[in-house]
Order: C-alpha cells, then sequence, then structure tokens
C-alpha cells in the first residue's frame, strides 16, 4: 500500500515540506507573480482588492487616512513574508522549515488565494470541481492551493498545542 | 462632599508627581489615561468570506490574540454562520493595530465604535 506524505509535517527538527519538484515550481511561481503585483499594481486595482479591505467602511475621511498610513506597511508586510518562502524554496536542498517560515508561507499561500479566488469569482458553492465549469483548470489550482494552506495550518497548530 | 474634594486634591498632587517623573511613572500615567480615554471602546469585527478558511482564521485568531481554540474556534464558527463576530475592542489605537495585523493576514476586518 502506498502512503501519501503530507505537503507539511512536524518533526522534532522542524516542518518537512514534502512535495514534488514540479508541484514546489508551481507553488514558488504563482507566490512569486503575487509578489511582482503587490510591488506593480495600482491602488485599485481589483483583482488585489482583498489583499487591501477597508478598515472604516462608514467613514470615508478615516478609512482614506487608515489606506494612506497602512497599504505601504502591507505591501512590505506581505513581500517580506514573500521572500521568506522564496529564499527557502530556491534552495532544493533545504527540507525543513522552522514555525516562523511555515507561518510565512501560510501567509504567502492565503494571499495567493485571495488573488486567485477573487479572479476566478470563488463563491461558498466552489468547493467542489464541476467538470463542466470553464475555470476548471484555475480551480483545481485554487484548490490545490487551498489543501496546502489546509495542511500549513494543521501542521502549524499541532505543533503548537 | 468633603471627602471627595480631599480626593480630588490628591489627584493633583499624584498628577504633578507624574509630569516631572521619569519612564515608569509615564508608563503609569498611559495606563491611567487608557481606562478613561474618551473613544473607548471600539470593536473589530470580522466578516465572513467565501475564500479565507475556516481553519485558518481559526489559527490567525489564535495566533492575535491568543485566544485557546476553544474561543478562537467559537468566535471563527460566528463569522462562519453569522456573517460576522466581534473578536477584540479597545480603544482606536489598539482596535487600529488589531484590524491591521487581521488585514496582514488577509481577513476581512473593519472597526467601529461599540455602539451601546
Amino acid at each position: 500500500m502506498a502512503r501519501i506524505k503530507p505537503p507539511f509535517a512536524a518533526t522534532k527538527k522542524g516542518f518537512s515540506f514534502n512535495l514534488g519538484p514540479e508541484e514546489r515550481h508551481v507553488v514558488r511561481r504563482l507566490i512569486g507573480e503575487v509578489g511582482e503585483l503587490l510591488k506593480t499594481s495600482v491602488a485599485d486595482d481589483p483583482k488585489m482588492a482583498r489583499l487591501f479591505p477597508p478598515a472604516y467602511s462608514a467613514d470615508e475621511e478615516a478609512e482614506t487616512e487608515y489606506q494612506r498610513l497602512m497599504r505601504d506597511e502591507l505591501v512590505a508586510s506581505r513581500l517580506h513574508s514573500i521572500a521568506q518562502v522564496e529564499e527557502f524554496l530556491a534552495d532544493d536542498s533545504v527540507g525543513l522549515l522552522t514555525f516562523a517560515q511555515l507561518d510565512a508561507f501560510s501567509a504567502s499561500l492565503n494571499s495567493v488565494r485571495l488573488v486567485l479566488g477573487t479572479l476566478l469569482g470563488v463563491g461558498e458553492a466552489d468547493e467542489d470541481l464541476d467538470d463542466e465549469d470553464p475555470r476548471t483548470d484555475e480551480l483545481a489550482l485554487y484548490n490545490f492551493l487551498s489543501w496546502l494552506l489546509e495542511n500549513a495550518i494543521q501542521a502549524l497548530m499541532e505543533s503548537s498545542v | 462632599m468633603n471627602t471627595s474634594t480631599n480626593r480630588d486634591n490628591e489627584g493633583v498632587k499624584i498628577h504633578g508627581v507624574t509630569l516631572v517623573a521619569a519612564a515608569p511613572a509615564t508608563k503609569e500615567r498611559t495606563e491611567l489615561d487608557e481606562s478613561i480615554a474618551p473613544d473607548h471602546p471600539w470593536i473589530v469585527l470580522v466578516w465572513n468570506d467565501p475564500i479565507n478558511l475556516m481553519s485558518y482564521v481559526t489559527f490567525v485568531l489564535q495566533k492575535l490574540f491568543g485566544y485557546n481554540l476553544e474561543k478562537a474556534t467559537q468566535l471563527m464558527l460566528d463569522v462562519h454562520e453569522k456573517g460576522k463576530a466581534v473578536v477584540a475592542s479597545g480603544p482606536k489605537e489598539k482596535s487600529e493595530m488589531d484590524v491591521y495585523r487581521l488585514h496582514e493576514h488577509g481577513l476581512w476586518a473593519t472597526m467601529e465604535k461599540d455602539s451601546l
């Protein structure tokens, strides 16, 4: 019987990362693309909207001030997480993640899901794939990222008990 | 009434000392100010959205606010089932930082003045 390893697993020395080279490459590419978007996209780019939610929904003045003060911070914080993941993924010989690295990995995976999910118009009912759906390939990618993130969170939560 | 006046006088005295004292007293002053801050409290809300995973939301609430698994799970379920939940409250500056940290993690968080 084949035993499939979970993508992330807590070990005594850290978290193992068990993806094949192709999947690893896909993850690296997607996270890199979101990093590029963070550096280049304009403030009102709709596909980035979920990365910058409003803080004050009923107070326009306070909201403008919040975005003015915090938007750059949000970009910098996300780029910092992405840089940590890219550094880890750049070296195939490094197999173990620290808690902080896996935490940054989770945040970055979620950033990709927020952008991809927005582009796909993902709704509550999109958890199951329908072969007829023209978005099948992208939804499969989205679901792959969801599966990765779910496993990352499980590993983080088990380790912090 | 007299007692009250005496207390006020004491208060002024303490206040005067605090103003000229160094770091530890300054900290006391800050704590005092927070407890009587006129804009206290604000509430921080997390709203339901179809993208964030339930496990991820629970993890983020535990990580940012130090809630135990039970409390974080209950808040996450409130968000999921009722559409929103109050995850924190406090003075404006603290609430804004809470919102920022939730945004950092991709959660859909807003803040508003608590309507009593």
